[in-house]
């Protein structure tokens, strides 16, 4: 069923900052820091300086405590007006992409005319954490109210509490990385070391194109030096990509490398977002609508599907809602967590028995055509900070909408820690 | 005629310290006619992104109001340590400072920082000295900034105050802030101002202070960062330090940007009539 | 920084020395601002026969609030001579028996203004040597004046006399420190001269394309705009981008990130103003680069990368941004003096700037854009401190500085309020010319 909604939520513009490299030009930049540069590069773009927005939303996957309310510092930091309200949101790798949702619906209930959607994360400047046990004893002696008491406490820290851990890319309920979890997957699927250096090389080749047309002059605002994805290797081939070893899986059929899974990256990303009359009013432009979203879970625990499938599930159950096949959209976004995760998911609606027994349906979702997919480039080349890809993906689809002309159509799926996966459909303006 | 002397690297702070401790008493009523002037200074993106942090300034490629300052100051401290400077460096206390930032700085900027020492004058409470920055890129006047220092001594009672400072905004503080004790070791550590009365409570002892005291460019540096994005931009500071900040200890902050001119001060939480500094800021929009 | 003369002789042992060794000691230049009187001090008016233009001007300063004044005295800041009726050599004894007892006493950072008709348009030959003597004396004047003033002539054509109103008004404020020696082009404007509700908002309501805006005189011409009241469409190539956003932002302008030598950069400034301002008044063709080096040594890349940028981009982007300007705008180059006088190791930067000074003078004779009603300028800053000077030999930097009346360099703001005199809708009476900004430069005179 489809639910007549009462007005659209338009997509104005974006802006990112270039993504680097773990620990290159933004290792010591902040959360916080990083955010409020991609705001500040939105705001130039679209004039809103001293404007209040109805909201912004943000949030990163790896937080310090003290960035409990990171994004409204970032619109304090910012030239919003102070009055904008701000709150974050955390759903690993689907943040991004939720936020714009979340401020979508608002838009779409009348709730606010404007919002700001993105995302931040850094794996430079990483909270760092004291062992599980150290922290409890630590937290005991806190409560004592004598020292003596607390000095008592303090003699039960023993040498092997001692340590530091930082946050991982690992799954707490399987102890398994997302790489490794992928792996399985990948072995599942049957997806080969080919397609997915394939996969990666494209990645690379079509962002370096993207930058050489100008399509990010207005999409990107420079950073702390940085004026292109740090992680972009415009001369990347199949060829080259066939030396890497492999760093996930085991064996013989290990097929996941450094250069076909996306590397730790840190960035930010911020999405403009506002009726249609608000647009009018402040002259900016309808790139796109967001039509629609969905999010979708698995059980991975218990071995019944891949950690990165969820977007397979929850795409079916968009396009049902919105009486669309696979085939009816102009591009198709499927953030390359791993290539192998955009193979396997491609791979999967292509499935006679996935598609039956998994997602109920009567027959497969079909193929999707090559040459519409990830046009761009992705994450495997761009990097991918986290909470920031959702509004890197958002809104460079926004713009190549824009340009393929009004009713066009574009599908976002992202895969998301915790088995999830959020995805949205777009269209062009 | 002036003596330009280059630094393509600024002096060791630790090292002029030292040297000056060392030094003789110093007498003369004439200012060395140096100037001193670091060339080609590249910013450092590591030491930009310290001293942002720590002062209060957002981490992004705009170099904050006062950071030309903390470049130019081992060469103040340099020529202020100088036999031929007619001051103690050891005693001199600073009083006030102004910068005016003609254009928004980048750290993609290549400066060139020109300091020189000028109008020695009385001071009913001893004599007063400007050291004088000046900040280039290409040639281009980009920003200066000139820093009273008054060496406490034999007054001329009869001598001009100078300018009077506005009064510290009344009410309640815009915020507070907790200054931890090694403040100034964590500000030393980025300005190389290890000046002892900032560094440790013994040190700062030694030389007559209670405790150690915060130093007064950071406290400015603070207080600006607090009056927003604004204050990188074309526009000019006028600071008075008044009395010193003992470290650790709690500060209010309060402003009054009902005028033109915005004025914030820094005043003790709990001993409100303790004033730390006031300053003055106008912006160009 | 190099040792700064200016500096060194406004303070400490300097002054002395200065003082002592009759050294030329630089005064602090007039500049505008907000709020400030247009002149502090009255101002002489005087002219030679019927001297319709002295009448004009008398009104203007007294709507402006300046008392006119009728003799010279200490409290005289300007003087304003309409010599417009001179017929022959002889008049000019009115010039010195007016302008030279005021010099004596004139205040510092003093206006002298002298208003002629061109010697071109002359009925007889002593009417045009007449004519063309008050150019060389006022160019004599402003080597002749102390305390940081300027002398500048006005040509103002026959019937155009309404028009002079503007740039009578530009020379007496401080927006025009920088400016001496000049010689400004006074015609029937090309569109409504429409005074401003507010003198210190002369382009309130206005939207204004300034390139190369993220740093150095871009920015400074973007302020300068914006406190005049336009709203500023600041571009810049992306690698700038994020000191751009902080240009945008501070001054409550849009960041377009742009190539300015790409093909569709002016379809992008037009789409780009359009969508978001509703159209635009003003552009400033400012973006440029340097590559110096001897012509003997200057390789085909050196030489072709700054033409396209200083010359060939803004024919290019006319191209588009002309047919979009609203009409009655205004589009301002950004010459130089080494394209007027020239410089060692710059043929291709001088090549580029000469050519922006005749693409100047071509546009603003240009049907369509007359049609338009659109006003055409340039400006050639002499020295200013800036970064492209500073290329310039540390020696002949030095001297750069001094070789001048005002014995100082320029700022970039001088180079700013020039720019935005051009601007002005008071002032479409004056189009096609190139002002230097050089502080009367000896270079290139």
């Amino acid at each position: 069923m489809t639910t007549a909604s009462p007005r659209r939520a338009a997509i104005l513009g974006g802006n990112r900052i270039p993504f680097a490299r773990q620990f290159g030009p933004y290792a010591n930049a902040s959360n916080q820091d990083m955010f409020t540069a991609a705001l500040e590069g939105l705001v130039a773009r679209y004039g809103l300086a001293g404007e209040r927005l109805g909201e912004v939303v943000g949030g990163a996957v790896i937080k310090h405590a003290r960035d409990f309310n990171l994004t409204r510092e970032a619109v304090l930091g910012s030239s919003l007006a102070p009055e904008t309200t701000a709150y974050d949101v955390q759903q690993a790798c689907g943040t991004g992409l939720e936020n714009a949702i979340l401020v979508s619906n608002k838009i779409k209930l009348g709730q606010i005319e404007s919002g700001i959607a993105g995302g931040v994360d850094t794996a430079s400047d990483a909270p760092i954490m004291v062992t599980e046990k150290l922290r409890r004893k630590l937290l005991k002696i806190n409560r004592q109210k004598t020292t003596v008491d607390m000095a008592k406490s303090a003699l039960a820290i023993r040498p092997g509490d001692i340590g530091i851990e930082t946050p991982a890319n690992t799954e707490p309920r399987t102890g398994l990385s997302m790489g490794e979890h992928m792996a399985i997957t990948a072995k599942k699927w049957g997806i080969t070391r080919e397609a997915q250096d394939e996969l990666a090389a494209l990645s690379h080749q079509n962002l370096a194109k993207a930058y050489d047309n100008g399509f990010f002059d207005d999409l990107m605002t420079s950073y702390l030096g940085l004026a292109k994805d740090q992680n972009l290797r415009a001369d990347s081939t199949v060829e080259k990509l066939a030396k890497l070893k492999p760093v996930f899986g085991k064996g013989e059929g290990a097929t996941m490398t450094a250069g076909n899974s996306t590397p730790l990256t840190d960035g930010a990303s911020a999405v403009l977002l506002g009726s249609e009359e608000w647009a009018a009013e402040h002259n900016l432009t309808v790139q796109a609508y967001l039509v629609d979203g969905e999010v979708a879970a698995v059980d991975y625990v218990h071995g019944d599907e891949g950690l990165l499938m969820a977007p397979a599930y929850a795409v079916p159950r968009l396009l049902a809602r919105q009486g669309l096949s696979l085939q009816d959209f102009d591009y198709y976004e499927i953030h390359e967590a791993f290539a192998s995760t955009v193979l396997s998911t491609m791979k999967a609606w292509e499935d006679e028995e996935f598609c039956t027994q998994r997602l109920g349906l009567e027959k497969p979702l079909g193929s999707i055509d090559r040459s519409k997919l990830n046009v761009n480039g992705s994450s495997l080349a761009a990097g991918h900070p986290f909470a920031a890809t959702g509004g890197r993906i958002v809104a460079s689809l926004a713009k190549m909408l824009h340009e393929k002309g009004p009713g066009s159509r574009g599908l976002i799926s992202i895969c998301a820690a915790g088995g999830q996966g959020v995805v949205a459909i777009l269209e062009g303006a | 005629m002036t003596q330009k002397e280059t630094f393509s690297e600024a002096p060791s702070l630790a090292k002029v310290f030292v040297r000056a401790a060392l030094a003789g008493k110093k007498s003369g009523s004439t200012l060395p006619a140096s100037e001193l002037v670091l060339t080609d200074h590249k910013v450092d993106r590591q030491h930009l992104m310290d001293y942002q942090r720590l002062c209060g300034f957002g981490v992004d490629d705009v170099l904050p109001h006062t950071y030309p300052h903390i470049l130019g100051f081992p060469l103040q401290a340099e020529l202020m340590a100088r036999s031929s400077f007619p001051l103690p460096l050891a005693g001199l206390v600073h009083t006030e400072n102004t910068i005016t930032v003609r254009r928004t700085l980048n750290a993609d900027d290549v400066l060139d920082i020109a300091v020189h020492a000028e109008d020695l004058r009385e001071h009913p409470k001893g004599r007063l000295v400007d050291l004088v920055t000046e900040a280039t890129v290409d040639g281009e006047s980009v920003w200066s900034g000139r820093s009273t220092y008054i060496a406490r001594g034999k007054g001329n009672p009869d001598a001009e105050r100078g300018a009077e400072a506005p009064p510290v905004p009344q009410g309640i503080a815009a915020a507070q802030w907790s200054l931890p004790g090694d403040l100034g070791r964590q500000y030393a550590a980025v300005s190389g101002d290890v000046n002892p009365i900032h560094m440790h409570p013994l040190t700062a002892k030694a030389m007559g202070f209670p405790k150690a005291i915060a130093h007064g460019m950071w406290t400015s540096a603070r207080t600006l960062a607090a009056l927003g994005r604004s204050v990188n931009g074309p526009s000019t500071s006028n600071v008075w330090f008044k009395k010193p900040v003992l470290l650790p200890s709690k500060v209010d902050f309060v402003v009054d940007r009902s005028q033109a001119l915005t004025v914030a001060g820094l005043r003790a939480t709990r001993k409100p009539e303790t004033e730390h500094l006031v300053l003055t800021l106008e912006t160009a929009h | 920084m190099a040792f700064n003369y200016g500096q060194f002789v406004s303070g400490g042992i300097g002054k002395q020395l200065a003082t002592t060794l009759g050294l030329p000691r630089p005064t602090k230049l007039r500049r505008h601002k907000v709020g400030g009187s247009l002149i502090p001090g009255e101002v002489l008016v005087a002219g030679h026969g019927e001297a319709p233009v002295a009448e004009r001007v008398r009104h203007l300063l007294s709507d402006a609030g300046v008392k006119v004044a009728t003799s010279p005295s200490t409290s005289v800041a300007g003087v304003v001579l309409d010599l417009t009726a001179v017929e022959t050599p002889a008049d000019l004894e009115t010039l010195r028996g007016v302008v030279g007892p005021a010099l004596k006493t004139l205040a510092p950072t003093g206006r002298v203004i002298v208003i002629g008709r061109p010697p071109e348009s002359a009925t007889s030959v002593a009417q045009a040597a007449a004519r063309r003597a008050v150019e060389g004396i006022v160019r004599s004047i402003g080597k002749e004046m102390r305390g940081g003033g300027t002398a500048n002539t006005v040509l103002v054509a026959e019937g155009a006399d309404a028009g002079v109103d503007a740039t009578v008004r530009f020379l007496l404020s401080g927006r025009s420190a920088y400016v001496s020696a000049q010689v400004f082009h006074v015609a029937k404007p090309v569109g409504d001269v429409a005074a401003p509700a507010d003198w210190d908002k002369p382009l309130a309501g206005k939207v204004a394309v300034v390139t190369g805006a993220a740093r150095g005189i871009g920015a400074a011409i973007a302020d300068t705009l914006a406190r005049d009241g336009a709203t500023i469409i600041a571009v810049d190539m992306p690698q700038a981008g994020g000191p751009l956003a902080e240009v945008a932002n501070r001054l409550g302008g849009t960041a377009l990130q742009l190539d300015v030598t790409a093909e569709d950069a002016g379809a992008k400034i037009v789409e780009h103003a359009q969508a978001r301002h509703g159209g635009f008044d003003i552009v400033v063709h400012n973006a440029g680069i340097t590559r110096d080096k001897l012509l003997a040594n200057t390789e085909a890349d050196r030489w072709d990368s700054v033409l396209q940028v200083n010359l060939l981009s803004i024919l290019r982007m006319n191209e588009a941004l002309i047919p979009a300007i609203n009409d009655g705008g205004h589009i301002v180059n950004v010459s130089s003096i080494a394209g007027i006088a020239g410089n060692r190791g710059q043929t291709n930067y001088a090549a580029s700037k000469a050519g922006v000074i005749g693409m100047t003078q071509s546009l603003a004779a240009d049907k369509a854009v007359l049609k338009k009603g659109i006003t055409v300028n340039a400006v050639a800053p002499g020295f200013i401190e800036t970064e492209m000077t500073a290329k310039v030999p540390f020696a002949t930097r030095e001297v750069g500085r001094l070789m001048n009346s005002l014995s100082q360099g320029g700022q970039p703001v001088d180079v700013a309020e020039t720019i935005g005199f051009f601007a002005w809708d008071a002032n479409r009476a004056v189009t096609g010319n190139t002002v230097r900004v050089c502080g009367q430069m000896l270079m290139g005179a």
